[in-house]
């Protein structure tokens, strides 16, 4: 399985992104799943966690996720007032916004890292956030790294 | 100046053991070399004699609060930085308010040993050290230097804004003039900022240090130490030091109270107060929040507003 993913970001020679995609259950998951049984085409570099609600998206697991050389993060969750928990994602958001301020301060690119609102309803809107994050992606290149060694070991492991 | 705050330090000191309302006050006591202080805890109103105020008065002595509470009412000797600390402490329920007596102190800046250094002093030549104003009086073996303050002092103390106590039963001592707040600094483009991060956190040695001496980190098990859910092996490797060191930044978003004691512990002398003050600052203008001011106030990412700045306006 991991093979055949390396192969499918390196077969034809050119370099593609992977993008780790955290999503909550209830609204952006129901949205990518939307989006696939829409037969709506995006791009194959992104990677889907699936949580129970972006409440419970700890700010460590976009970090770890850079750590190991992922091009860039989506976190996504319900709009706010459509949480399946009632507040969850209001929480998520103080959180996940403090966390894209500190990314700016080290130094990852702000198209690095995406945190939005998709519901359910939104699978066009999904495929449009991936085709747009890789496009970027693309253009801006691997990530580097971050201990600026763009170690190929750990990024073999994700991939 | 700083006799007369040590002597009123040491009445309140002694007022609180005789009372009985403490069991134990938590101070600062002479070194082992005229710049250097370290912690007392002071359990008998004879032994008050040994605390000492000075600008050498660095530990943030809060650290040791949420242990020492446990068994009784704690008096404690604070710089305004300790009691944003304190604040912070009470904010997270760590501590209760009946639980502590605090004897602020304003403070006009404490001693950096590498600031001395850097400012051409041989530490081992010292005999005294004493603020005059706005410098700082330095007795070596040869004569008495004079060195300004701002060349002397820890980097958070030359721009700190908050130099008499937050909140305290007692404020001694009054606050030195204001300093105007300074912008933090520009750090330039990503790459610029990845390169001197990598190039920062490439040193640590993970002894912890900063994390031990922090006032903030009183978890029980810290997520570096975990190893159900491992975060970050122990293998001292720079990915594995940001990511430490990231985890750190974040877990003390809007609970730093910049005292620099991290900084000052790093024996790699990796400039953490960079971080955290930056963090800090994101924290304030997304959330209007400052730490350790108030005591009543809900910490800042335990609560939420409806109309918090969100993704879809930034």
């Amino acid at each position: 399985m991991t093979e055949e993913k390396t192969e499918q970001t390196t077969k034809d020679g050119d370099w593609k992104p992977i993008i780790l995609g955290i999503l909550c259950n209830w609204c952006s998951y129901a949205g990518a799943d939307l989006a696939g049984s829409s037969r709506l085409k995006y791009p194959p570099n992104v990677r889907i966690v699936r949580v129970p609600c972006s409440g419970r998206v700890n700010p460590l697991y976009v970090l770890k996720a850079f750590q190991k050389g992922f091009d860039g993060v989506m976190v996504l969750g319900c709009h706010p007032g459509d949480c399946h928990y009632a507040k969850g994602n209001y929480f998520a958001r103080r959180r996940i916004m403090l966390l894209g301020e500190l990314l700016k301060s080290v130094g990852i690119e702000p198209e690095r890292f995406h945190f939005e609102w998709v519901s359910a309803s939104e699978g066009v809107r999904f495929a449009e956030l991936v085709n747009e994050m890789t496009e970027t992606l693309e253009k801006l290149g691997p990530f580097a790294g971050v201990d600026n060694s763009a170690e190929e070991k750990s990024k073999a492991e994700i991939r | 100046m700083s006799e007369e705050l040590e002597q009123k330090i040491r009445e309140e000191a002694k007022k609180l053991l005789e009372s009985g309302e403490v069991r134990l006050v938590v101070g600062w006591g002479k070194g082992s070399a005229p710049f250097k202080t370290t912690p007392v805890f002071i359990d008998k109103p004879e032994d008050v004699d040994k605390l000492v105020w000075n600008p050498a008065c660095t530990n943030n002595l809060a650290v040791y609060l949420p242990q020492l509470v446990k068994e009784g009412t704690i008096g404690i000797v604070a710089k305004p930085c300790d009691t944003r600390a304190v604040v912070t402490l009470l904010q997270e329920k760590q501590i209760e308010r009946e639980n502590i007596k605090v004897i602020g102190v304003a403070c006009s800046g404490i001693i950096d040993e590498s600031a001395l250094k850097r400012a051409g002093i041989d530490l081992a030549e010292v005999r005294e050290i004493k603020i005059d104003g706005e410098n700082l009086l330095v007795t070596t073996n040869s004569g008495t230097q004079t060195v300004p303050m701002t060349q002397a002092e820890k980097e958070a103390c030359r721009i700190c804004e908050h130099r008499t106590p937050v909140f305290a039963d007692v404020t001694i001592g009054e606050a030195p003039t204001a300093v105007e707040p300074e912008a933090v600094e520009n750090m330039g483009t990503p790459e610029e900022r990845r390169a001197f991060w990598a190039k920062q956190f490439e040193r640590c040695i993970r002894c912890y240090a900063c994390r031990q001496v922090c006032p903030q980190c009183y978890c029980a098990v810290c997520f570096i130490d975990r190893n159900d859910v491992r975060w970050t092996s122990k293998k001292p490797t720079p990915a594995e030091n940001w990511m430490v060191h990231m985890g750190r930044a974040l877990h003390l978003a809007g609970r730093c109270i910049e005292c620099g004691e991290c900084e000052r512990a790093c024996p790699m002398d990796i400039p953490l107060m960079k971080l955290n003050r930056e963090v800090a600052e994101h924290v304030e203008k997304l959330f209007e929040f400052e730490a350790g001011m108030d005591p009543e106030a809900a910490p800042v990412f335990g609560r939420f507003e409806p109309d918090d700045p969100d993704p879809n306006e930034h």
